[in-house]
């Protein structure tokens, strides 16, 4: 009897997101999971929607001098840089290493447009290798140093290049460092992006008083965690708003319910970040916990939460 | 690359015992089912306070604690912590109460080595880094004579003096106000003692500062010197990356996998936060 309402009240938790088939909308964030084998201690990769590698770069890079990390009111200050194995070392070294089953997104990050192609060239074709995701908060040395995802223009002519690099499905990972997210989303669903990513780290500063410096090293740094949920919410919400292009939310996402909260807002999947780092079975028991939430309240179908917050209209 | 110690568990640890030990000094004793025991040097992530119903989100990161030693009761493995109360983080912890429960990654590092010359071996550590050296204490000297040098500012300072007493070791101590033991530095006791005892191992653990002049005064013996060196972390094994620690080879290393215990010679200690 109890096992037949177990079966009926049985929850979907699978998605498609931009091609990519997940068993649940839970993945792991980029530049939190390393490359996805230091969890296997803590959690079982396979209950998990999949993960976002370290962004790669083509070669080798070494990151900022020490502090890099600093903590914040409810968030985490960073600035680590570039520091990944490169992206040859990835497919050869560190991509073997990942169990059968798992869902393994790679992240690009380069400081040109031509190298940001060349890395998705080297990511196509690879087996185990689901999607790719651009991470657009890079600075871009030709316009000064500002962000790839600031500009809707440099970000265009990222979008396209990338584009006609790669067959795999193409996520852009926005900035949230822009007056309109929207804008930005609209470049990328027009350029033949698959879906977004957003938010990444909103840029910070924190501040040393006795010394009068900057905390980090490199003085600016990325704020993640908790501090910018509401933000991520925000602008996840204005970008479902503003594409059809299905939406992976990220920023601050402690809990089931944060996930839900996203899924809401209009986001098909999400990335659980900064909480990996403090808990590192956390994406395991998120995912875990929104099927358990689902079911507590009856809902058979995760991806019917998608898009139904009820939005005050002016 | 560095990996964690493939048998770090992640777990909410039951809290045994919590006590103040005078001044701003703890010892916090957790239960840890599953505890597959520890190196000496290696350190644990403990959650800053209890765990609520919901994950603490203020302060957020868990602080890097060495373990100082660990026993089973008949209720299974736990371990001792020693802190000091100091900051947002470390005071919440010292507001936990027995049955509570903290979260727990660990073990986690490379720990210390054993010194691959026969000689004895002189332990150096000041303030919160007295802790790390315990088990190292303890298990070297089944086999070797071990001195052990203890720095504080003041007696107060000082954390874990009685259970060294307890140790077949040579203990020695220095405060700078000179309220217990030698008035000074406990760098100054290393001086005399490796001046003693030439072809001696030197293990060092404490402030920055203390740990540079433990490796420039073995240099200057000849000697080989290990650090156990603190840093800023958020994860404690791996992929944050936000504890590296100059290398002399170039690069960075981390001090949550790398180390936290390297040969004094490899970090560049202008350099250091």
């Amino acid at each position: 009897m109890s096992a037949d309402i177990d079966a009926v009240l049985e929850v979907d938790t699978r998605v498609d997101l931009a091609g990519i088939a997940l068993r649940n909308p839970v993945l792991a964030a980029s530049g939190t999971f390393g490359y996805g084998s230091e969890f296997a201690p803590f959690l079982d990769l396979r209950k998990i929607g999949g993960f976002v590698a370290k962004s790669l770069t083509l070669e080798p890079r070494v990151g900022n001098p020490p502090p890099r990390i600093a903590e914040a009111a409810s968030g985490l200050l960073n600035s680590i840089s570039l520091e990944n194995v490169g992206v040859e070392a990835f497919i050869h070294e560190k991509l073997p290493a990942i169990p059968e089953g798992v869902v393994v997104v790679t992240s690009a990050f380069e400081t040109e447009i031509d190298r940001y192609a060349e890395v998705c060239r080297r990511l196509t074709g690879v087996p185990r290798i689901a999607g790719i995701e651009i991470n657009a908060s890079c600075p871009h040395v030709k316009s000064g140093g500002i962000e790839f995802g600031q500009d809707p223009q440099v970000l265009r002519q990222l979008v396209r290049s990338v584009r006609r690099a790669t067959t795999l499905p193409l996520l852009v990972k926005l900035s949230p460092n822009v007056t309109s997210i929207a804008e930005m989303a609209r470049v990328c669903e027009g350029e033949g992006a698959d879906g977004l990513s957003l938010i990444n780290a909103v840029q910070a500063l924190e501040v040393d008083v006795e010394r009068r410096r900057p905390v980090l090293a490199n003085g600016l740094g990325g704020l993640s965690g908790p501090a910018i949920r509401p933000i991520a919410l925000r602008m996840v919400w204005q970008a479902a708003e503003a594409v059809k292009i299905p939406i992976c939310g990220i920023g601050g996402i402690d809990s089931a319910q944060d996930a839900v909260k996203f899924l809401l807002c209009g986001a098909s999947a999400v990335q659980v970040g900064t909480r990996n780092y403090l808990n590192p079975s956390a994406a395991q028991e998120i995912a875990e916990g929104m099927q358990a939430w689902a079911k507590g309240r009856g809902i058979t179908r995760l991806a019917d939460l998608v898009g139904t917050l009820e939005m005050p209209r002016r | 690359m560095p990996a964690a110690d493939p048998s770090a568990i992640r777990i909410l640890a039951e809290v045994v015992a919590n006590c103040c030990e005078g001044g701003a000094h703890h010892r916090l004793t957790l239960r840890v089912p599953g505890w597959p025991g520890f190196a000496p040097g290696q350190f644990v992530m403990l959650s800053p306070g209890p765990v609520g119903a919901v994950p603490r989100s203020d302060p957020l990161l868990p602080r890097p604690m060495a373990v100082f030693r660990e026993h089973a009761d008949e209720r299974g493995p736990c371990l001792e912590v020693l802190y000091k109360r100091s900051g947002r983080g470390t005071h919440l912890l010292a507001a936990a109460v027995a049955g509570e429960s903290i979260a727990l990654v660990g073990p986690l590092g490379s720990g210390f080595r054993a010194p691959s010359a026969p000689g004895a071996a002189l332990l150096v550590a000041g303030g919160t880094g007295i802790a790390s050296v315990f088990e190292l204490a303890r298990t070297l000297a089944d086999e070797r004579a071990v001195s052990v040098l203890l720095g504080a500012r003041r007696a107060e300072d000082l954390m874990g003096e009685a259970d060294f007493a307890e140790l077949h070791v040579n203990l020695e101590i220095a405060t700078e106000d000179g309220s217990r033991g030698t008035r000074g530095l406990v760098t100054d006791l290393l001086e005399k003692r490796l001046a003693a005892e030439p072809g001696a191992t030197v293990y060092a653990c404490g402030p920055t500062p203390m740990m540079q002049r433990c490796v420039e005064i073995a240099a200057a013996h000849g000697a080989a010197c290990s650090v156990s060196l603190e840093n800023n972390m958020a994860c404690g094994f791996g992929v944050c990356l936000g504890c590296a620690a100059p290398r002399t080879s170039g690069g960075f290393a981390l001090v949550c996998c790398d180390g936290p215990v390297f040969d004094g010679r490899d970090i560049v200690w202008s350099q250091l936060p």
